[in-house]
């Protein structure tokens, strides 16, 4: 409305008022310049397609249109392939010298035709599969386009499937590459070995000393620790989306799915059929199927119908029988359907059978026990059918899934080989994710009691109460297994006193200065400190006995990879108020043990400097405030075990700060520690800490017997 | 004269339009001109195909051919796997039996005691015709008993050889089908899943029992050597790291350590141990590098790694290529203190589970191809990775980690909240009225076993209880407290015997602990054990210390998974010992459980007024009167048998947080457990 008002003034105003002839040569002239900047803009805008088009004109870019080579009739063919060559005897390994982040560099040769002497061609063109291969390759960390500084070579001849293959020409279309070098760091991938009739087991075209990835190796033809045993990708799994099934008990209990079976085989399997009934279903192809059906997704038991490979969803276990080749696609089909694969194919090496563990996720029968094949399964717990059925699902989403799955793998695994001291662990492999996340790995998992010769080391976090200081110094030193006391000096104003002033103590005492007044300072890992044992004390602590000290490293000395302290907190979840709550004292259980004075192991002043998730760190030296529960979180979060609490001690009473320990102010200080609660558990992603009902005493505590005969009698009350 | 100066402004408009369009135009023009070059940096990659939809698949349905299977492959020129060579119908039943065949002629002691292990543990049966493995010993050439074939042979079938030490004898038959068990075999003639690789084991390996692990603590001490390198005569010395330029070529001498100057085999202290991978006696120091709890690096073994089939050696050494030293000595240098802590404590955990002993690295052969004929039912990976080792978590107990009481925390599980009571009543047979129902008051309870183990006859009437009640009869025999009983359904076990006196706070209490410590016995009355120097040997006591290493069955909480440890995996002459002398069944329990965890027993609060009136079991004192000494023998024979002493001391107690406190009793959770 607005506009239209300023146009009925202003347009109006200006062009009706010019001479006609001159006001249509004006609005050519303009609107050939508008043109041109358009047509400017779009040129700008565009450059890419321009630019690119150069290199790769359309024409080139298709497959049909790569350069042709010539192969003559007598040019070299490789040698057969050396069945004991091993990493160390056949591959280069400084190819791979350079490369500080410890990844390989993969190379991948520009395509080309190759053909006989006679223009024939030497293969079918580049199939799907190998295309996607290369590209996964080629979009991985693992790419170079530096043929230098490459340490493995992938060629780009095709030879997944053996049988459109021409052998000796395509061996001599390998030798020519330009860095083959007897095959040296190359690594070929094939699915389909062999060819009629005795089908071998591994690639026939001549290879030297290059490596393959086959799918269908068997123990013969296998070189352990140098080829990579890959799956047979199945194409139907690109087309099908099967959801993710459960576990749990199916349909079927056992269930065939594969056509051309043996007949010996299938005769086998019916009578397992006819012994067990409903329970075990035997399919073949369809012989009647209406025009325009697909056989291939469907299956068949007498007149019924099956999809394929949706069937497989209703089975619990799932055959999968070798045919001429050992290797088969269904073994991809059979695991994303979660349906336990129970593989019998004597000799057969189970894809990435170097690092995958297929006893979590198959069967393996030999092929002589066929007939009991029913009894074994049965004898398998429910349990571990669910997390078999899980696992497999899981190894299909991880390493069968697709093309780009089963390429990053075997790189992965040659990639480990070669840098194993930064291998990827059995874990990562094997584990899925939801095991990954609900799993404790306590660093300190060796159950070990330390000697006590080892003793401990003190470190005092002090700013500047050095009455104080010296008085906790004088009294930790009396107790017996203290081996070295170390002082963080943290402030920065003003010097530590002269080496004279200091009290005189039986063990090495040492004084850190720190560059910033910090917490976290209290939890750093000093070289200084030689023990495994730390004790945190802070500056006023003067409170606890010898005995109390000497019996919490005992403790400590019991159970060191836990917190060991003396006065114990809890964290309560308030149902009112929707979030946790800091709770300090009376309670029957802890969670938490102040820092104030405390015993633990060294690694997690580690653990807290360098690890510590999130910004918990900085968060604390922001707000001066709660790094003992940061410390408490840690360590519960990654040892999964609760505190110990050591002896009856419920707060540490300084005489001096009674002054300022008013209601107020102990209100304030609980709503802040509240907080550190919730923002700690909510970086952790979840709660940590375990509660207990139990504090550690000496064995004899209380008891009615001779005070002088206890080991540890001055244990203080409050 | 305003039309003018529109005009004007008009033509600005226009000029400034034109020359932007020359200036853009002519960039374009210009870059049309010059051949673009490729920037440095930008890879190509892999080109994508216009035409990558039409491509084929390298498989067509259909293709495959059909009927066209082979027969089965026969083994290839005498080479063997796992299922053309071994028979496993001969294994049905109850898992591996092993016959041994006995030695022809003079044996030495080390044979003669390696015989008499094998005869004595689980596997062992003494007729030929009802085992599935023949074992066939070839120990030191100089007695001279491996040259005759033995009677069963049947061309080496289902037969294991075992070498300890590297072909000692000449071959004086074919091995044929036979397994060969041996010290450090190449890779190229090892057989994987066939074959077992072992240990190279010095000439003075303790049969058993064995050294434990030289570690003392997790993480390396600060300053000790990086690296220790083997010297050619036995001993170790430590490889100066600090110049980049001084790999493992002997040209960095000039720290000598202490190894050095000594003959006899010393132990490396360092962080990582470098071995050659060329040598097969190299293996030797592969040992003692996991003893001493120094990393083992191996420089491209020619030889597979002992029990590489089920042992993940990337946990507790590092394989590197000896032709990247500068690159392998940069990744030692930068390795995370998280992964040195790791591996670190894995070396000592192998040593003591599979390695340092004789009879250990033997069973574990024997689990090993238990493993293979169990399939389905082996040990897990973990369950071989993980302390306490597959040697001591049975697989017939649960091939899933979540059931054994020392992985509930990797597994991210939980011991159920509930407990099972198993009363023993022996003579003179009083049925415990009292107790059961104090244990029944407990909200944990979930069922009261009665054991009942006495001539008298059974009571008709048993009281009301608020959980099941089962009464089990007709054993007579100590040990068979600890029998697996399937109607034991809950993770929990609180043994008791008729005359324990317990409160029901006491059995809340103890059962709260247990389940922070589910893989320990947490017990109320304890004994401790200790070296008798008038003696020479051990003895133990149950008067009231500062400390103690046992905890009395008579009132325990453990994990169910024991009795199946105690049942099924101690040898019987053990279970014999318990028998005869009934006050060492808790002797042998608490040796078990240590040799399990490592770590000693939990003592909880116990009333100690009634510990005074009753004494909880027969020999089981109170502060007075001095009970007879139970047979002292007993500790010295169970030691014997298990090779070392694992019972460790203790010197708290864990009491419920507000004990003993002078806060009002209102506030406390446990009152009863403080009273007068």
């Amino acid at each position: 409305m607005c506009a239209s008002v300023k146009y009925n003034i202003r347009g109006p105003a200006l062009i009706p008022r010019m001479k006609t002839k001159h006001r249509i040569y004006y609005i050519t002239l303009f609107s050939i310049v508008l043109l041109g900047l358009i047509a400017t803009g779009m040129f700008q805008f565009w450059p890419h397609s321009i630019e690119s088009s150069n290199d790769w004109n359309v024409e080139k870019r298709s497959i049909r249109d790569v350069p042709v080579v010539r192969l003559p009739a007598d040019s070299p063919i490789p040698e057969r392939g050396d069945l004991s060559c091993r990493m160390h005897t056949c591959f280069d390994v400084y190819r791979c010298g350079f490369n500080p982040k410890n990844k390989i560099k993969v190379y991948i040769y520009a395509l080309k035709k190759y053909v006989d002497d006679f223009g024939v061609s030497v293969s079918n063109a580049i199939s799907r599969e190998y295309n996607e291969l290369l590209m996964a390759i080629s979009d991985s960390d693992y790419y170079t386009d530096d043929i230098n500084r490459a340490c493995l070579f992938v060629p780009s001849i095709d030879v997944l499937n053996q049988n459109t293959l021409r052998i000796k020409e395509t061996a001599q279309a390998l030798a020519q590459l330009s860095r083959w070098d007897r095959g040296t760091n190359h690594l070929l991938f094939n699915m389909l070995p062999g060819g009629p009739p005795d089908y071998n087991t591994a690639l026939d075209v001549p290879r030297d000393r290059a490596l393959l990835a086959g799918g269908g190796f068997s123990t013969w033809t296998y070189r352990q620790g140098y080829d990579v045993s890959i799956p047979v990708y199945s194409p139907l799994s690109a087309e099908v989306d099967l959801p993710e099934k459960g576990p749990g008990p199916r349909q079927y209990f056992l269930l065939s799915s594969q056509v051309g079976l043996h007949p010996e085989y299938r005769e086998d399997l019916e009578a397992l059929q006819v012994k067990h009934g409903e329970s075990v279903l035997v399919l073949d192809k369809c012989t009647n199927l209406s025009e325009g059906v697909l056989s291939v997704r469907k299956r068949c038991h007498k007149h019924q119908v099956f999809d394929y490979p949706q069937v497989l969803q209703e089975a619990t276990f799932c055959v999968v029988l070798r045919g001429a080749r050992l290797g088969q696609a269904v073994l991809s089909d059979v695991l994303q359907a979660g349906c336990v694969p129970v593989v019998i194919a004597d000799s057969y090496i189970l894809p990435f059978s170097e690092v995958l563990d297929w006893k979590r996720a198959s069967v393996v029968v030999p092929e002589e026990k066929m007939s009991d094949v029913y009894s074994i399964l049965q004898s398998i717990p429910q349990r571990q059918i669910e997390e078999m059925q899980r696992q497999a699902r899981w190894f299909w989403e991880a390493y069968f899934q697709s093309i780009k799955a089963i390429a990053l793998a075997t790189l992965q695994i040659i990639n480990d080989r070669i840098y194993p001291y930064a291998a990827i662990s059995y874990e990562e492999w094997n584990d899925p994710p939801a095991v990954k996340w609900g799993s404790v790995s306590n660093p300190l998992f060796l159950p070990l009691i330390p000697p006590q010769s080892q003793g401990f080391t003190a470190i005092v976090l002090t700013y500047d109460r050095v009455e104080s200081l010296f008085r906790v110094i004088t009294e930790v030193s009396k107790v017996p297994s203290l081996s070295k006391l170390l002082v963080v000096w943290n402030n920065q104003n003003k010097n530590p006193p002269e080496d004279s002033l200091w009290p005189k103590i039986r063990v090495p005492l040492k004084v850190v200065r720190t560059a910033e007044n910090k917490l976290s300072n209290r939890f750093f890992p000093y070289d200084e400190i030689e023990t495994e044992a730390v004790l945190a004390i802070d500056d006023d602590i003067i409170m606890l006995t010898s005995d109390e000290l000497q019996f919490g490293y005992e403790v400590w000395r019991e159970f060191p990879d836990r917190l060991v302290g003396y006065p114990g907190r809890l964290h309560l979840w308030d149902h009112e108020m929707n979030k946790w709550k800091y709770e300090s004292e009376w309670t029957n259980e802890v969670s938490m043990v102040l820092t104030g004075a405390a015993f633990y192991h060294k690694y997690f002043n580690y653990l807290y400097t360098y690890k510590m998730p999130g910004d918990i760190k900085n968060w604390v030296d922001a707000h001066m405030n709660c790094e003992d529960i940061a410390m408490n979180f840690l360590v519960a979060n990654v040892t999964g075990k609760a505190v110990i609490k050591v002896t009856p001690r419920k707060k540490f009473k300084c005489p001096e700060c009674t002054a300022i320990d008013g209601l107020s102010l102990d209100q304030t200080h609980m709503v802040e520690r509240s907080e550190c609660i919730n923002k700690f558990a909510s970086v952790f992603g979840t709660m940590p800490l375990k509660v207990v009902e139990h504090r550690a005493d000496p064995v004899l505590y209380k008891d009615d017997f001779p005070e002088k005969l206890k080991s540890f009698p001055n244990i203080g009350s409050l | 004269m305003q039309s003018w100066r529109r005009r004007k402004s008009l033509w600005l408009a226009l000029s400034a339009s034109w020359l932007l369009l020359v200036l853009l135009g002519g960039f374009s023009l210009l870059r049309l001109a010059l051949p673009p070059r490729p920037q440095p940096g930008a890879s190509q990659g892999w080109p994508r195909w216009l035409d990558a939809e039409l491509l084929q698949s390298f498989s067509q349905p259909g293709e495959l051919p059909e009927d066209a299977v082979s027969p089965p492959q026969a083994p290839h020129g005498g080479s063997c796997n796992w299922e053309a060579c071994f028979d496993t119908s001969k294994c049905r039943g109850d898992g591996l039996k092993v016959f041994v065949y006995p030695a022809v002629g003079p044996i030495s002691e080390t044979h003669r005691r390696i015989l008499a292990s094998i005869e004595g543990s689980r596997f062992y049966t003494f007729s030929p015709a009802g085992a599935c493995l023949l074992l066939l010993l070839s120990l030191d050439a100089q007695t001279g008993e491996c040259s005759s074939m033995p009677l069963q042979w049947n061309r080496g079938r289902n037969h294991l050889v075992l070498r300890l030490r590297p072909a000692p004898c000449p071959r004086t038959f074919q091995l044929g089908q036979a397994m060969v068990a041996e010290a450090s075999p190449t890779v190229d003639s090892f057989r994987p899943g066939f074959d077992v690789a072992l240990p190279f084991l010095p000439e003075a390996h303790p049969l058993r029992g064995g050294a434990p692990g030289q570690l003392r603590q997790h993480s390396p001490q600060p300053g000790v050597a990086l690296l220790a390198l083997e010297e050619e005569r036995g001993g170790w010395r430590t490889a100066d790291t600090g110049s980049s330029a001084c790999p493992w070529d002997g040209r960095c001498e000039q720290d000598p350590g202490p190894g050095q100057t000594q003959r006899q085999e010393t132990l490396p202290n360092a962080t990582f141990c470098l071995i050659s991978g060329h040598r097969p006696e190299a293996a030797s120091r592969f040992l003692q590098a996991l003893q001493a709890g120094c990393i083992p690096v191996l420089l491209s073994p020619r030889w597979e790694l002992p029990f590489s089939e089920v042992i993940d050696w990337t946990k507790a050494a590092i394989v590197a290529d000896e032709r990247l030293p500068l690159q392998v000595l940069a990744a030692l240098q930068e390795m995370s203190p998280a992964r040195v802590l790791a591996l670190r404590q894995q070396t000592q955990f192998l040593w003591d589970a599979y390695f340092s002993s004789v009879e250990k690295v033997i069973h574990t052969t024997l689990e090993v191809i238990q493993d293979r004929i169990f399939g389905t039912s082996a040990h897990p990976s973990l369950l071989w990775n993980s302390p306490p080792g597959a040697l001591l978590a049975l697989s017939t107990f649960s091939t899933s980690p979540q059931d054994f009481p020392f992985y509930y925390l990797q597994q991210g599980s939980r011991p159920e909240g509930r407990f099972s009571a198993l009363i023993w009543v022996g003579p003179p047979g009083q049925p415990p009225l009292k107790l059961i129902q104090a244990v029944a008051g407990s909200q944990h309870c979930a069922q009261i076993l009665v054991l009942w183990s006495n001539e008298r006859p059974l009571p008709s009437r048993w009281p009301e209880t608020a959980v099941p009640l089962t009464v089990i009869d007709g054993h007579r025999k100590v040990s068979d407290r600890f029998y697996p009983y399937s109607t034991i359904r809950t993770d929990a076990i609180l043994s008791l015997d008729a005359r324990s006196s317990l409160s029901t706070s006491e059995v809340d209490f103890a059962f709260l602990v247990w389940q922070s410590f589910p893989e320990r016995m947490v017990g109320f009355l304890t004994s401790s054990h200790f070296w008798d120097e008038a003696h020479g040997g051990w003895g133990y006591t149950a008067e009231r210390t500062n400390e103690f290493s046992m905890v009395l069955t008579t009132a325990a909480f453990y994990h169910r998974y024991y009795h199946t440890l105690f049942t099924h995996s101690l040898p019987k002459a053990l279970r014999t010992v318990a028998d005869e002398a009934p006050t060492c069944v808790d002797v042998l329990m608490n040796f078990i459980v240590a040799a399990v965890t490592k770590l000693p027993p939990i003592k909880v609060p116990y009333g100690k007024q009634r510990q005074e009136a009753a004494p909880l079991a027969p020999g089981v004192p109170g502060p007075r009167p001095k009970p007879p000494a139970p047979a002292p023998d007993c500790i010295n024979q169970i030691a014997a048998a298990f090779g070392h002493m694992p019972l460790l001391s203790s010197r708290l107690r864990l009491d419920p947080v507000l004990f003993k406190d002078p806060v009002s009793v209102q506030r406390k959770k446990y009152r009863s457990l403080e009273k007068p």
